[in-house]
């Protein structure tokens, strides 16, 4: 599965790549929401791992626009200063998870099982009816 | 200036005292003028029966000489003999020791025989009527009193004796019109004694004396009944004798200081006396100044009312001693009022000088003082004033510093959220890379247990540091209260069951005393859950083995907002207590006593936030090695909470 992950931390996106890696995905990184869009022209993916705070565009307008070309994408939202109105703006925006920075491995990975696992279940839901 | 206090004082106290003085004025001087001019009017009315017995002392006087001059036996027999010129001398020795004006001795036939004056043998003819000799001589007894005379008669007896009754009418104003110009007639006062010989009546001896210009009766009057009391040069008492309206005896006085003989009396004085035969007690203008007056009727030998008889006494010593008795009245309203005005500039000084040090005291508080000047404190209810004012001013104090302390200690929050709200969002980012990587160290397998223990060592402090910027994050979170109607006891008891097993383990005991009654409170339970576990929490390490926790709620009315109903739950525990210069940091964030690593120093600086965002208070007491108490105050929503509680 292509995971594309999206935040302006070098750092943040790096340990991304190696813990998803390390488990199996395809990682793609961008440092900003218009090279996310561009690369998502290119390539197509079954998760974004998004940061909230960036400069230029922010996670939110990234979330929008994603929403409005490739709907079926789930996103998680990742934050490192959660507020309460970021999490609920991020629920509004039909996000699939929300995690807080800092993470360890195991949190980031058993989010991500969970948000496939729920992606699964939808569409297994929704085949029959196909 | 005029609405001062000093004016309003000063102001009424002269009303007052003008009212007062006014009042008193007008029926003091109506009740001292009545009772002057009754007193008066009372003396008049004495000294005019004085007069009258004076007057009438004199007719009898008349009468008395005559008849001793009938025992004489000479003149018997000279009237006898009608001797005329024997008797002449007899009469004018007679007239000369008794003071007669006239006198005279009339035949039984009626004629006169002989008389004093210069015509003292008649011839025979037609004589003049002789009316007190007549009417003896009818009465055949002795006969006195006032009688009129006709000119004609006057003549007779002596022509000076009509001149002097001669009296020219003065012109006088209110008098009643009178057609002639002079009175001719004159009044006397005379007797007759008829003369008896052994039964057979020989004539009548007669005499008296003309009133017309006479002044020794008024004189007389004057003199023994006034006793010549004299007022401001003239005498005060007068008396007149009027023949008809005509004064013709008098010592009353015209302004040239002539004896006013020929002026009239007033038209209503001579209806009333004259005409109705009453007597008159009244003030009355005579001549030509007022008098306390009396006037009382004369009657002839025939009842006729012929003249009046007056006394007066000067009203002016009456109205002057009423208007001197009037200016001391006004005198003492003056000085009355003058004290009035005094007094109340003094009153004024005393009452208002500490008002007017409270009101430049207030100046003084406007302008930022908390210590002004206010004075010594009176006694009374201006010292009541300026203890309140003073205790207000204090209070003013401990509030103001109260809000300080309280903008102080929001102002600290909201810096160290701002600061901890980008702290921890830098910091999260590198943490996410160290705790990935160490991860991700530990998964492999060819490493050595020392390397382990040491990627074991990054991960803990990864996580303590996580602990802390998390901490800081909801510190700085200013995160909306989710509240809903809940039962005080009930969340209470809840928190306290959760810290149950862990206060066993350590040894503390934790009561709970639910207050009564308490009516329901709008709040956000899971915050508010996390502030009490805090408190417990600090409160359980504060604790050694074998102490306890006291956790006791009720209804309260704050200390600090006035009286507003509330409800307070109060968690006391047995511990170590706070050191009192500790008291002042203990909300501050980031301030602790744990141990570096056992606490954030953010737990009390969160639980206050949540207490204040609930618009409530929390009160800390604490004694060194005795333990502490915080009181968390929170207020009842008088609408909602207090319906939901009678509802449940």
């Amino acid at each position: 599965m292509k995971i594309l992950v999206v935040d302006d931390e070098r750092i943040v996106l790096d340990s991304c790549q190696k813990v998803l890696e390390a488990d199996g995905f395809e990682v793609y990184l961008v440092p900003s929401a218009n090279k996310a869009l561009q690369a998502m022209k290119k390539e197509g993916f079954g998760l974004l791992l998004v940061d909230i705070k960036m400069p230029e565009h922010d996670g939110m307008y990234l979330m929008r626009e994603v929403k409005k070309k490739w709907p079926d994408i789930p996103i998680i939202v990742m934050s490192g200063y959660p507020t309460t109105n970021t999490i609920e703006e991020a629920v509004k925006m039909q996000a699939a998870a929300f995690i807080a920075k800092p993470f360890t491995p195991d949190e980031l990975l058993e989010i991500i099982r969970k948000v496939i696992q729920k992606e699964e279940n939808h569409e297994s839901k929704q085949s029959p009816s196909d | 200036m005029f609405y001062s206090t000093r004016s309003k004082l000063i102001a009424s106290f002269l009303v007052v005292s003008f009212l007062v003085g006014a009042v008193s004025l007008f029926i003091g001087g109506q009740l001292l003028y009545k009772a002057v001019l009754s007193e008066a009017t009372n003396r008049v009315r004495l000294d005019l029966n004085s007069a009258r017995e004076i007057y009438l002392t004199r007719i009898k006087q008349l009468k008395c000489p005559l008849s001793i001059t009938t025992l004489g036996f000479g003149f018997l027999s000279a009237l006898k003999r009608h001797d005329a010129p024997e008797l002449a001398i007899r009469l004018r020795r007679l007239a000369q020791q008794a003071e007669l004006d006239f006198a005279g001795i009339v035949t039984k036939e009626g004629t006169t025989l002989c008389r004093m004056g210069p015509d003292s043998i008649p011839k025979e003819g037609i004589q003049a009527p002789n009316p007190i000799a007549n009417l003896a001589l009818k009465r055949r007894v002795a006969t006195s009193g006032t009688v009129v005379l006709s000119e004609e008669f006057l003549s007779a007896e002596d022509p000076e004796l009509a001149d002097r009754a001669r009296i020219q009418l003065l012109p006088t104003p209110r008098a009643a019109p009178r057609a002639e110009k002079e009175e001719l007639s004159g009044m006397a006062l005379a007797a007759a004694v008829p003369v008896f010989d052994k039964g057979d009546l020989l004539g009548v001896i007669y005499g008296g004396i003309l009133l017309n210009r006479s002044q020794t009766i008024v004189d007389t009057v004057r003199d023994t009944v006034f006793q010549q009391e004299i007022y401001k040069g003239r005498s005060i008492g007068t008396a007149t004798i009027f023949f008809k309206d005509l004064r013709i005896s008098t010592n009353v006085l015209t302004p040239d200081g002539k004896r006013a003989i020929g002026t009239r009396v007033s038209k209503e004085v001579r209806e009333h006396v004259l005409g109705k035969g009453k007597k008159w007690t009244d003030r009355a203008f005579v001549v030509s100044d007022w008098y306390i007056t009396a006037y009382e009727p004369i009657e002839d030998i025939f009842g006729e009312r012929v003249g009046m008889l007056y006394v007066g006494v000067l009203e002016a010593k009456y109205a002057d001693m009423r208007t001197k008795a009037l200016s001391v009245l006004v005198l003492i309203i003056v000085a009355g009022m003058l004290l009035a005005v005094g007094l109340g500039y003094i009153l004024e000084k005393k009452i208002m000088s500490p008002v007017h040090r409270l009101i430049k005291a207030g100046h003084q508080v406007s302008e930022g003082s908390l210590t002004p000047e206010i004075g010594p404190i009176s006694k009374g209810e201006i010292g009541v004033l300026q203890n309140t004012f003073q205790d207000m001013v204090a209070a003013m104090g401990r509030r103001r510093a109260a809000a300080e302390n309280r903008l102080l200690q929001s102002e600290k929050q909201a810096s160290v959220g701002r600061l901890a709200a980008g702290v921890a969002h830098e910091i999260n980012n590198p943490l996410t890379g160290v705790l990935t990587y160490t991860h991700m160290l530990l998964r492999r397998k060819d490493i050595g247990d020392d390397i382990r223990s040491d990627l074991q060592t990054i991960v803990e402090s990864t996580e303590r540091v996580r602990k802390i910027v998390k901490g800081l994050l909801d510190f700085s979170r200013q995160t909306k209260l989710d509240q809903e109607p809940t039962e005080v006891n009930r969340l209470v008891r809840s928190t306290i069951s959760v810290m149950e097993n862990q206060a066993l383990v350590k040894g503390v005991s934790i009561e709970f005393n639910p207050g009564e009654n308490l009516p329901m409170l709008t709040l956000d339970r899971n915050q508010f859950q996390s502030m009490l576990l805090n408190i417990i929490i600090n409160a359980l390490d504060a604790t050694e083995p074998g102490g306890s926790i006291r956790v006791s709620t009720g209804v309260s009315l704050s200390a600090s907002n006035a009286g507003k109903k509330g409800v307070e739950i109060a968690i006391a525990d047995t511990g170590c207590g706070i050191p009192q210069e500790d008291l002042d940091k203990l909300f501050d964030p980031f301030f602790s006593t744990k141990e570096v690593g056992q606490g954030t120093g953010l737990g009390l600086s969160v639980s206050f936030g949540i207490v204040q965002r609930h618009g409530g208070t929390i009160r800390v007491q604490s004694e060194v090695g005795r333990g502490s108490t915080f009181t968390i105050w929170l207020p009842v929503d008088e609408r909602g909470g207090e319906h939901e509680n009678i509802g449940s």
